[in-house]
C-alpha cells in the first residue's frame, strides 16, 4: 500500500541509496486571463531512486486516470536500466514523495513529464555501469544488464543494491547520460499488459474508495440548491437554517459541520450518514435573481461578457469573402456534458495539528494540496496527499472538492473521515465540459476554391475553484476568464484569407476542461464546415482537404485512413440506397489536437470515417462501425495507444449522439444516467483502428487526440445519409426526425445542386455508385426501438385453458388459419402466395416465434395491429389484412385470441420478400372475417356459483375487505354500493384498481394469473404489487393456498364479460382524438429518462438477468390505467419492502429525477406501451403533487 | 478531541446473519442498509463498487442465489439467508477465475471501476448461458455502463471466456 513506501525525505536521508534529482519549478496551475503566474520556489525533485536492496523506485508528478501511464511509465523506466517491469515501483502524484510536475492535463504525461524520468533512469543506468567497470576494473562496455543484475563478460555479477552498500549517491540529471538506441529497446513499443489489471479484476485494494483506516467515520456533505453555479454572490452567503433535530432520529450521528453554505455529518456508519444527509433539514435564502437563461445555451454564451482575442489574422478575410461567389456563414453549438465518473468521487482525510494526510483520486496532487493548505490556513509542507486510484475522469471531476470536504470534518471530528459523494452530487457539481459557441463566415470562389475563412468560437470556461473555498468563503466566487477556447482553433488547412477569433469568456455554469478542450468543438465546425464547401465545391469531401492540407504528416494519415475505409469519392449525399426505411451515410474529419497556451503544441493526428444508419421513420441514428487512422509518434506502449483510441471512439460518439446536460430554472437537472444518458453496449460501434508505424518519431499524447474529429465525421455521415446538416449537438432521434420532418429528405436546401437533378442521378447511376461505399460499411445491426416494445414471448400456462378455448373458436371463426397458413406449411406459420393485380403477397407467421413471428407483440401490440393495421415496429400493414373489420371485435374476444395465438407452438419462418408495392386491396379474401361482426350483443352465461365461488366472495368481501380499497367512497366517506361496489378506490394516494371490470387491464385477467398475483405479488402480464398492495399480499401468504384460489376465482368470475357490453371501449379513433398532445421534447426527454433509468431492469427480455423479477411495462396495469399515480408513486418511491422476498427490490427516483423529468418519463411510457389509451392529463402539477405528499406506502 | 460517541442510540438497527462467499457473518445495521455499504464497510470487500445507488450503472454488481444483483439497491434484510457471492468471492490473483483470466487477458480496463460488474454480470451469464451470442452479451451488459469505452474489449474479454466454457457437448 502507499502509505508503506518511503517518503522523498526518507529517501533523501537514507544511506545506502542512488538517488537521481533534480531541481524543478513547480509549473503553475491555470493562470486567469490577464494575471500572472503564481512563481513558486525551486524545489528539489526526486525521480529515481535505488537502494541497496535493489529495490528501484520510479517517481513522477503526473497520475493514472485510468489511461495506463503508469504501465506506459513503468516500461520506460525498465527499458532504461534493463529491468522487469516488476522490478519497478512506479509512484504517482503522492505530495511527499513525487515531483510536482502539474496537473495530469493535456495528454502531456509521455510528450513532456516523462522526459525526465527517462533521463533519470539513463542516469542511473551510467552510475551503476560506472561502478561496476570500476569494481571489476573492465571498461563499460564489455558490461550488460539484464534483469538488474550488472554483468562481465567473464560471467561476474554484481546487483544494483551490491554496488550501493553503504553508499549515498545524489546525483542531478544532467541531460547527457546516454539514451538507449531505439533497435536495443526491448519492452518500449512493444504491447505491455497494463500492471494494474489483475489486481482490479480481482478486488485488490486500488481505488481511493476501497482506503480504510482504523477509527474512520464516515461523512456526507448537503449540498446548496444552486446546483452547477460557483459563481455568484449567492455561492457561500445562502445558508440560513440547518435544524439538526431533523436527524435526532438516526443512530450514530457525531457531528453536523456547518461553515457558511458548507454542510457536512459525520457519522459512525456510512449508510447513516447517507441517511442523516438525505434527512437533514436545511433551509436556503432566495438565490434565484441572477441566473442566467440557461433554456437557450447559445443566448446565454452570446450574453455572457467577453474579451475578443484575435490569434491569426492572414490575408485579408473581409475583402475576400466580399467577392466570394457563394457566401456561407454557418453556427455550430456543443452543449454542456459531463465527465461522467463511473464513480462518484471519494476522499479520505486525517487532520491533526502535525499533520494531514489525505488519500486521493486527484487529477493534481499538488494543486490540491495548495487549495486545502489556503482552505484550512495550515502550512503546506505539513500537507500528504497520497494519491490513489479513482474511477476516470477526463478533465476536471469532483475528487478534489471530496478531499476538502473531507478534510474540513475530519479537522471537526480529530479523527479519519472517508467522505463519498453521491452520484446526484457528482453530476450536479462536477465541473462541466462547456458549451462552446463557434460561428464560421466563409465561402467559395468562382472555382469552387476557398475564398476566405473567417472563425470565431466562445468558450464559456475554465477555473472551477475547489468547491468548498467557494462554500465556505475563502474564495471569493468571482467569475474569472481564461484563455483556453483557442485548442485547435486554426483549423489545419492553408487558407489563404482567414482570420481567427477567440471570444475569451468566464464559466457560466460551474465548468473545467474535458477531453479534447475546446479543440473537439472547434474542430467540429472546421470539419463540418470544410465539408460544406466541398460538397457545394463538387469535390469529393477528403480529396478537398487534402487540397488545402499542407502538412504531409497529416496528409499521409487522411489517405491511409481513407483507403483502409474503402473511402469511395463522392460529391453528392444520399448515395446508398435506402433500405427498409434505412438511410446509410459515410463521413470524414480529420484534425490534430493543439493543447496547452496558445500557440500550443500537438498531440496526435487522428482521421475518421464514421458509417452511420438512420431510421428514417423513428430518426434512430446509429454509428454502425468507425475506421480511424492515428499517428502518435512512438508508442512506448501500442496496446495502451490502442486501448485509448478505442475508448476515444466510443466516448466521443456518446458525446456527440447522446450527450447533453439539462437545465431547470437554470440549474442543473440531469443528476443521474437517466438525465444523462451515456452509450450502452448494444450501440456500441465497430472499431477499426489504424496506427501509423512511427516509433522512431517522437511519442505524441494519446489520451484525446483520437476524440476530436468525431462530431464532424459523425455529422458529415449523418448528411451523407440524409442530406441535412446538423450544427448542433448531441444529434439524436428526436432532432433528426425533426429534421427529415420539416426538410423532408429529398428537400434539403444546403446542396447547392436541385432535388431534380439529384433525383435522376439515384435513378439512373446511385446503385453503382454507391456500391464500394457499402462494401465498406459493415453489417452491424442496429438497435432500433420498436413503436411498441417487444416483451418476452409469455411462459405457457399464461392463460387458463377456458380463455384458450375461446381463443381458438374465434380463430377458427375468423379463420386466420386460412390466410396465414401456406399450402404444405405449419398452421399459421404464414408463407401463402397471395396474387394481387399488383403482384404477389406472402402472408405473415403469426405464429408466437420471437424472431419471425408475433411472439414478442405485447397485448397493446397486437390490439393496435388488429384494430389500426399497424404491426408492433410501426409499419403500416398491408390492407389485405382486414383489420378495418377487425377493430370491432370486443375486448374480451380480443383478448382470448390473442391468448390462444401467443399459447401456439412457435414455428421459425421467416415469409418471403413481398412481390408487390403499396397499394393495392382484396377484397375477396376478408369475406371471412364479417362473422366477427356476430360477436357484437353475445349473451353471456352467468358463473355457475360454487362453494369455490362462495368461499372467495366471503373472503373478498368479509375478511379481505377488498372494498375498503377498491371501492370509491361517497362524500362522507362511506363505501358506495350497487355498481359502484368493487368499482376502484383511492388509498393513500394509490389507486386501489376496479375489482369488477380486470378485464379492462391490458391484458385480461385471468383466475390463474390472479392466483398468482395474490400468491407472489407479481404477474407477469400485469405487474408487481406495490404501495399498500404489497402488504396485503404479504398477508394473503398466510392464507392456505385453497383461500387464495377462492379469492382468484370469485374475482375472476366478477370479470366475465357483461351481456350487451354497455361499457365497451369506443372505437380506437375517438379514443386517440381525445388523447392529449405531449411535445416531441416531453417524449424525448422521457425516453432519455427511460433508458437510462429504468432499462436496465425493465428491458423486455433485451436486458441483463437481474435478481427478482423484471416486469415488461407493455403489460403493466398502471401504465394503462386511468389515472397516473401508481406509476408515479412506484417511479418516485419505489418498491423497498416487496410483498415477497423474491420479487426484487425497485429503488425510488424522487431525489435523483426532477419533478418534469417523472413527468415526461410517465407519459413517454404512457405513450411507448400503452398506445392506444389517453395520454393523462396534468402530469407535472401530479407529480408534484405526489411528491409533496408522499404516504406512507 | 475525539468525539464521544459511546452513548449513541443504536435502536433502529438489527443483527442479520449473511453468508458471503462461503462464509458466515453477523452484522448490526439499519434493515434498509444498502447491502453493497455492508460488504464494503463490514466485510472489507472493495469488489462491488458503489457508482449511483440507483440500480442504474451495474457497479455494485454481486451474485446472489445465482443470480447477478445490484447490491446498491438491495437491503440488508432481504440478504438474510441467501448465498452472496462477491468479485472476491470467485477467484484470486494467483487463481483467478476464468471470467477474471479473460478479463485480464484482453486488458479489459482503463479505469476500471465498472470491471467488478462487467466480470459478475458476465459470470452470472455463462453460468447461465455458456454461449451466448455477441448479441446476448451485449444485450446482457446493455445497463453495465463504462465511461472509458473499454466496451469492445470487454466484449472480447466475456467471449473469451465463453470459449474456455465446457462445450455443449461436454455438458450433461
Amino acid at each position: 500500500m502507499t502509505q508503506t513506501l518511503p517518503t522523498r525525505d526518507e529517501l533523501l536521508a537514507q544511506n545506502g541509496v542512488l538517488l537521481i534529482v533534480d531541481d524543478i519549478l513547480p509549473p503553475s496551475g491555470p493562470v486567469a486571463k490577464g494575471g500572472t503566474p503564481t512563481v513558486r520556489p525551486m524545489e528539489l525533485g526526486l525521480f529515481i531512486a535505488i537502494d541497496q536492496n535493489s529495490r528501484v523506485y520510479a517517481f513522477n508528478g503526473h497520475v493514472d486516470l485510468g489511461t495506463g501511464i503508469r504501465t506506459s511509465l513503468t516500461q520506460i523506466v525498465a527499458e532504461e536500466l534493463d529491468l522487469q517491469m516488476d522490478q519497478v515501483t512506479m509512484i504517482l502524484g503522492d505530495t511527499e514523495r513525487a515531483p510536482n510536475q502539474g496537473a495530469t492535463i493535456a495528454s502531456a504525461t509521455l510528450q513532456i513529464s516523462a522526459i525526465p524520468l527517462r533521463n533519470a533512469a539513463a542516469e542511473a543506468r551510467r552510475y551503476l555501469l560506472q561502478q561496476a567497470g570500476q569494481h571489476w576494473a573492465v571498461g563499460v562496455d564489455s558490461l550488460v544488464i539484464e534483469s538488474g543484475v550488472i554483468k562481465a563478460q567473464d560471467g561476474r555479477e554484481l546487483t544494483f543494491g551490491q554496488l550501493l552498500v553503504d553508499q549515498r549517491v545524489e546525483l542531478r540529471i544532467s541531460g547527457n547520460a546516454p539514451l538507449k538506441r531505439l533497435e536495443d529497446y526491448k519492452l518500449v513499443g512493444q504491447g505491455a499488459a497494463r500492471v494494474d489489471i489483475p489486481g482490479k479484476a480481482t478486488g485488490e485494494l486500488t481505488y481511493v474508495h476501497d482506503m480504510r483506516l482504523p477509527d474512520m467515520l464516515h461523512g456526507r456533505v448537503v449540498r446548496p440548491p444552486y446546483a452547477g453555479y460557483d459563481t455568484g454572490d449567492f455561492v457561500g452567503t445562502s445558508l440560513l437554517e440547518v435544524d439538526e433535530s431533523s436527524i435526532a432520529h438516526i443512530p450514530g450521528i457525531v457531528r453536523v459541520v456547518v461553515i457558511r453554505d458548507f454542510v457536512g455529518i459525520v457519522a459512525m456508519r456510512e449508510e447513516q450518514a447517507a441517511k442523516a444527509a438525505r434527512e437533514l433539514k436545511v433551509t436556503w435564502k432566495p438565490w434565484r435573481h441572477q441566473l442566467p437563461d440557461m433554456s437557450n445555451i447559445e443566448q446565454a454564451i452570446r450574453d455572457n461578457p467577453s474579451i475578443q482575442r484575435v490569434v491569426l489574422d492572414q490575408g485579408n478575410v473581409d475583402d475576400a469573402l466580399a467577392q466570394a461567389s457563394e457566401r456561407m456563414t454557418r453556427t455550430y453549438l456543443w452543449p454542456y456534458q459531463i465527465h461522467g465518473s463511473i464513480g462518484p468521487s471519494c476522499g479520505l482525510a486525517d487532520y491533526s495539528e502535525e499533520g494531514i494526510r489525505v488519500w486521493s483520486g486527484t487529477q493534481n496532487p499538488h494543486m490540491l494540496r495548495a487549495d486545502l493548505a489556503w482552505l484550512l490556513e495550515y502550512p503546506e509542507e505539513r500537507i500528504d496527499i497520497i494519491r490513489m486510484e479513482a474511477a476516470g475522469c477526463y478533465g476536471r471531476n469532483c475528487a478534489d472538492d471530496v478531499c476538502a470536504d473531507a478534510v474540513l470534518l475530519s479537522r471537526a471530528v480529530g479523527r479519519p473521515v472517508r467522505v463519498q459523494l453521491t452520484r446526484e452530487q457528482e453530476h450536479a457539481w462536477e465541473p462541466k465540459g462547456t458549451a462552446q459557441l463557434m460561428e464560421v463566415d466563409g465561402g467559395l470562389n468562382a472555382d469552387g476554391g476557398i475564398a476566405g475563412y473567417d472563425f470565431s468560437t466562445r468558450y464559456p470556461s475554465n477555473n472551477s475553484p475547489t468547491l468548498a473555498l467557494l462554500l465556505t468563503g475563502r474564495v471569493e466566487p468571482v467569475a474569472t476568464m481564461f484563455e483556453m477556447g483557442d485548442r485547435t482553433s486554426i483549423p489545419p488547412y492553408d487558407i489563404e484569407h482567414m482570420r481567427v477569433t477567440i471570444h475569451d469568456m468566464a464559466p457560466i455554469v460551474r465548468a473545467s476542461w474535458m477531453r479534447g478542450v475546446s479543440a473537439l468543438p472547434n474542430t467540429f465546425a472546421h470539419e463540418s464546415y470544410i465539408d460544406e464547401l466541398a460538397f457545394a465545391a463538387g469535390v469529393d469531401p477528403i480529396e478537398y482537404r487534402l487540397r488545402y492540407l499542407h502538412d504531409e504528416r497529416a496528409a499521409e494519415l487522411v489517405r491511409a485512413t481513407a483507403a483502409r475505409a474503402d473511402w469511395t469519392p463522392r460529391t453528392q449525399p444520399m448515395q446508398i440506397p435506402e433500405e427498409d426505411g434505412v438511410l446509410r451515410g459515410r463521413g470524414f474529419a480529420y484534425a490534430r489536437y493543439i493543447h496547452s497556451k496558445f500557440p500550443g503544441c500537438g498531440a496526435a493526428w487522428a482521421a475518421w470515417v464514421a458509417d452511420v444508419a438512420i431510421d428514417k421513420h423513428t430518426g434512430d441514428v446509429s454509428v454502425t462501425r468507425v475506421v480511424i487512422g492515428h499517428d502518435a509518434g512512438m508508442m512506448v506502449n501500442p496496446a495502451g495507444v490502442q486501448h485509448q483510441i478505442h475508448g476515444n471512439v466510443i466516448q466521443s460518439t456518446s458525446r456527440v449522439l447522446k450527450e447533453r446536460v439539462t437545465f431547470e430554472e437554470s440549474t442543473v437537472a440531469s443528476k443521474e444516467w437517466g438525465g444523462y444518458p451515456i452509450l450502452t453496449f448494444p450501440e456500441v460501434p465497430k472499431v477499426d483502428v489504424l496506427m501509423m508505424p512511427r516509433q522512431a518519431e517522437p511519442p505524441m499524447g494519446a489520451g484525446e487526440s483520437a476524440s476530436v474529429p468525431s462530431a464532424a465525421a459523425i455529422a458529415n455521415a449523418v448528411y451523407d445519409a440524409t442530406g441535412i446538416r446538423f450544427r448542433e449537438l448531441p444529434i439524436t432521434a428526436e432532432r433528426i426526425l425533426a429534421a427529415l420532418n420539416g426538410a423532408g429528405v429529398e428537400s434539403n436546401s444546403h446542396p447547392p445542386q436541385s432535388p431534380k437533378a439529384r433525383r435522376s442521378k439515384w435513378l439512373f447511376g446511385s446503385l453503382f455508385a454507391a456500391f464500394g461505399a457499402l462494401l465498406g460499411m459493415a453489417a452491424t445491426a442496429l438497435p432500433w426501438r420498436a413503436e411498441i416494445a417487444p416483451i418476452t414471448p409469455p411462459a405457457a400456462g399464461t392463460w387458463s385453458s377456458a380463455t384458450l378455448e375461446r381463443g381458438r373458436l374465434l380463430a377458427a371463426v375468423g379463420d386466420c388459419a386460412v390466410c396465414h397458413t401456406a399450402p404444405t406449411g405449419a398452421s399459421n406459420a404464414g408463407g401463402l402466395a397471395m396474387q394481387t393485380p399488383f403482384g404477389t403477397l406472402y402472408s405473415s407467421n403469426i405464429t408466437p416465434d420471437p424472431e419471425t413471428g408475433i411472439g414478442n407483440w405485447s397485448y397493446p401490440a397486437f390490439e393496435r395491429a388488429m384494430r389500426d393495421g399497424i404491426s408492433r415496429d410501426g409499419k403500416h400493414l398491408y390492407p389485405a389484412f382486414p383489420y378495418t373489420a377487425f377493430r370491432n371485435i370486443e375486448d374480451a374476444d380480443m383478448q382470448a385470441l390473442y391468448a390462444y395465438l401467443m399459447s401456439q407452438t412457435p414455428v421459425n419462418q421467416l415469409q418471403p420478400v413481398n412481390d408487390m408495392r403499396f397499394p393495392f386491396n382484396v377484397r375477396p379474401l376478408m369475406a371471412g372475417w364479417n362473422a366477427l361482426y356476430l360477436r357484437n350483443g353475445e349473451v353471456q352465461t352467468q358463473p355457475q356459483q360454487s362453494a369455490q365461488w362462495n368461499r372467495g366472495q366471503y373472503l373478498v368481501n368479509g375478511l379481505g375487505h377488498c372494498a375498503a380499497c377498491h371501492s370509491p367512497r361517497d362524500l362522507l366517506g362511506a363505501e358506495k354500493g350497487g355498481t359502484s361496489f368493487l368499482a376502484g378506490g383511492t388509498v393513500d394516494g394509490w389507486e386501489a384498481p376496479a375489482l369488477n371490470s380486470l378485464s379492462k387491464a391490458p391484458t385480461p385477467w385471468t383466475e390463474d394469473q390472479l392466483f398468482n398475483y395474490l400468491s407472489t405479488g407479481y404477474s407477469d402480464a400485469h405487474g408487481v404489487a406495490a404501495g399498500p398492495m404489497g402488504p396485503v399480499v404479504s398477508e394473503l401468504a398466510k392464507l392456505p393456498k385453497s383461500d387464495v384460489r377462492a379469492i382468484a376465482v370469485y374475482l375472476a368470475a366478477l370479470n366475465e364479460p357483461v351481456s350487451g357490453s354497455a361499457d365497451a371501449r369506443p372505437a380506437t379513433e375517438a379514443r386517440l382524438a381525445e388523447r392529449p398532445s405531449v411535445s416531441p421534447q416531453s417524449l424525448s426527454n422521457g425516453q432519455r429518462v427511460f433508458e437510462g433509468s429504468c432499462q436496465g431492469c425493465h428491458a423486455d427480455g433485451l436486458g441483463p438477468k437481474l435478481f427478482g423479477v423484471s416486469p415488461s411495462l407493455a403489460t403493466n396495469t398502471n401504465v394503462h390505467s386511468t389515472l397516473p399515480d401508481n406509476l408515479i408513486k412506484v417511479i418516485q418511491q419505489g418498491i423497498d419492502k416487496p410483498a415477497t422476498a423474491d420479487l426484487g427490490y425497485m429503488p425510488g427516483f424522487k431525489d435523483s429525477l426532477s419533478n418534469t423529468q417523472i413527468s415526461d418519463l410517465a407519459a413517454y411510457l404512457r405513450s411507448r406501451f400503452a398506445p392506444n389509451e389517453p395520454q393523462w392529463t396534468g402530469l407535472p402539477e401530479k407529480v408534484a403533487h405526489l411528491k409533496a405528499n408522499l404516504g406512507t406506502h | 478531541m475525539k468525539a464521544d460517541t459511546s452513548e449513541l442510540p443504536r435502536a433502529a438497527e438489527k443483527t442479520v446473519t449473511l453468508n458471503v462467499n462461503g462464509q458466515t457473518t453477523r452484522v448490526t445495521a439499519m434493515p434498509d442498509t444498502p447491502l453493497l455499504l455492508i460488504l464494503r464497510n463490514d466485510l472489507h470487500l472493495n469488489g462491488p463498487k458503489y457508482g449511483c445507488g440507483l440500480g442504474e450503472c451495474g457497479a455494485c454488481t454481486v451474485i446472489i442465489d445465482g443470480v447477478a444483483a445490484r447490491s446498491c439497491v438491495f437491503p440488508l434484510a432481504g440478504a438474510q439467508g441467501r448465498q452472496i457471492t462477491t468479485l472476491e468471492g470467485i477467484g484470486t490473483r494467483n487463481r483467478p477465475h476464468p471470467v477474471q483470466q479473460a478479463f485480464i487477458d484482453e486488458q479489459a480496463a482503463q479505469c476500471g471501476y465498472c470491471i467488478n460488474g462487467m466480470i459478475m454480470t458476465a459470470k452470472a451469464l455463462l453460468d447461465r448461458n455458456p454461449h451466448p451470442t455477441e448479441t446476448q452479451i451485449r444485450n446482457e451488459l446493455s445497463a453495465n455502463l463504462c465511461r472509458c469505452g473499454t466496451h469492445l474489449e470487454i466484449l472480447s474479454a466475456v467471449m473469451r471466456a465463453a470459449r474456455h466454457q465446457p462445450s455443449p457437448d461436454s455438458v450433461q
